[in-house]
């Protein structure tokens, strides 16, 4: 029996119509007419992937990249790849218009023919932290089910194929969906049951690993549909992108949800996805202007020896480990003085907190405060990872 | 490959490591995922520079291994 939820007269029940218009059976209508099949599946992080509409990209600024080994692209979304450079990866390539709703996609573009050989594999891929996933009670009986929503699009049409993984790629659950009409945005869904058995990580480790193949060998391929004791990532058959070269893979609007109805996207504030992804990977880059240079400000602290400078980074949230520092084309100011930075050593870092030991040619002043700044580039940055 | 150099920081022993190709530097955290690739490399075999920039032998390597987190 359905219930209509009137603005007006509140709720009138019962409301059943025998044409099977509005109102029928168990759909709640309300008042613009739009229903709900389904009870919604929480409204707390409700899409357990990050960045799933392909909006953050901290450490390439919407440049391409094509990646030798496996590399974050766009946040949180890594490559897992067997061979080096047989596809670029870039937010918005090809400048098509996004899927109704969206700005932003991330694309694939290959950068040749590539027969992959039976034991290889590519994909795009998200590794969902436990912490994330924990509510799934994976690996145990009463698991949850899962749906994986997302929007596609590629040159090439037929079936194409992914998988999700456990963290030691000893459980896969390979899914295929097809791709219909050439470059044309399509809406696809999978539901997943719940694993029952094997380990899945509930901690800070990477609980689930979602792929979306891009071409992947017949060892490395299963069964779409299905559970399996084997590292799977993708769907026995599927295609390959990297096959063809010049092939473009689109996606966007990813969102892996608990329950077995696929819901709306997940649209979450700019600055809430933002801290989602700076747990995993931050970078400060040099593109603040200090009068008319760009001496972008990292951090301060003081000279430790005269080629040292110790410097503190407060983190804007808590990583997920105590993350790995790199920097590039920066200095360190001491007086009016720049000193460019050769090194970077951890001096006790947290993961709420970097401190830094800047190494240079100095001499610097023993006791001075220092500066940690960019090298008046914009391409100078500090990067704090703590990724999956 | 990666290639690594210890570093240290306070007192004689190393407090982090350097991946050598690209100048970034690994906490020695379990969690850290990079740390892992380290000890991973290392147990495999890959060469190991200490704090001077002198290769390791593989005993001393191990060695060292052995008393990290």
């Amino acid at each position: 029996m359905a219930i209509i939820l009137n603005g007006t007269t509140g709720i009138t029940t019962p409301a059943v119509s025998s044409t099977g218009g509005v109102g029928v059976g168990s759909v709640v209508t309300f008042p613009d007419n739009s229903t709900q099949a389904t009870a919604a599946t929480g409204f707390g992080f409700k899409n357990r992937i990050i960045n799933g509409a392909m909006v953050i990209d901290a450490r390439n600024a919407g440049a391409s990249v094509t990646p030798s080994s496996d590399a974050y692209t766009l946040d949180r979304w890594t490559t897992w790849t067997y061979a080096a450079s047989k596809f670029s990866v870039q937010q918005n390539a090809g400048s098509v218009t996004p899927p109704t709703g969206f700005v932003n996609y991330l694309g694939i573009t290959s950068t040749s023919a590539y027969s992959v050989p039976t034991g290889e594999g590519f994909a795009m891929m998200q590794k969902i932290e436990g912490y994330n996933m924990a509510d799934l009670g994976w690996g145990a009986v009463g698991a949850s089910s899962v749906t994986l929503s997302f929007w596609v699009r590629s040159s090439l049409t037929g079936t194409f194929g992914g998988a999700l993984n456990n963290s030691a790629q000893t459980r896969s659950y390979p899914f295929s969906y097809a791709i219909n009409s050439a470059n044309t945005w399509e809406y696809k869904t999978v539901t997943i049951a719940g694993d029952t058995t094997g380990t899945w990580l509930t901690t800070n480790g990477a609980g689930i690993l979602l792929k979306f193949g891009l071409g992947v060998g017949a060892t490395l391929s299963g069964t779409a549909g299905t559970w399996a004791g084997a590292n799977y990532a993708s769907a026995t058959g599927a295609t390959s992108v990297v096959g063809t070269n010049g092939a473009t893979f689109y996606i966007t609007g990813v969102q892996l949800e608990k329950g077995s109805t696929a819901t709306s996207f997940d649209y979450r504030p700019y600055g809430t996805e933002l801290a989602l992804c700076q747990r995993y990977y931050y970078q400060i880059n040099g593109n603040s202007f200090v009068g008319t240079a760009l001496y972008g400000m990292m951090g301060s602290g003081m000279v430790f020896t005269s080629t040292q400078a110790d410097i503190s980074i407060p983190l804007k949230v808590s990583m997920r480990s105590t993350p790995t520092i790199s920097q590039s084309t920066t200095v360190i100011q001491v007086g009016g003085t720049l000193y460019s930075v050769t090194g970077i050593g951890d001096a006790g870092s947290t993961p709420n907190v970097v401190f830094a030991r800047l190494s240079n040619a100095g001499p610097m002043t023993v006791g001075y405060g220092a500066n940690f700044s960019s090298n008046n580039n914009t391409s100078g940055y500090f990067a704090a990872s703590a990724e999956l | 490959m990666y290639t690594y150099k210890l570093m240290i920081i306070r007192g004689t022993e190393p407090s982090c490591v350097i991946r050598t190709t690209d100048g970034a530097c690994i906490p020695f955290d379990p969690a850290n995922t990079d740390y892992q690739t380290f000890k991973k490399d290392i147990a495999e075999g890959k060469p190991l520079q200490d704090a001077d920039g002198n290769e390791m032998t593989a005993e001393a390597a191990q060695e060292f291994m052995r008393n990290l987190p």
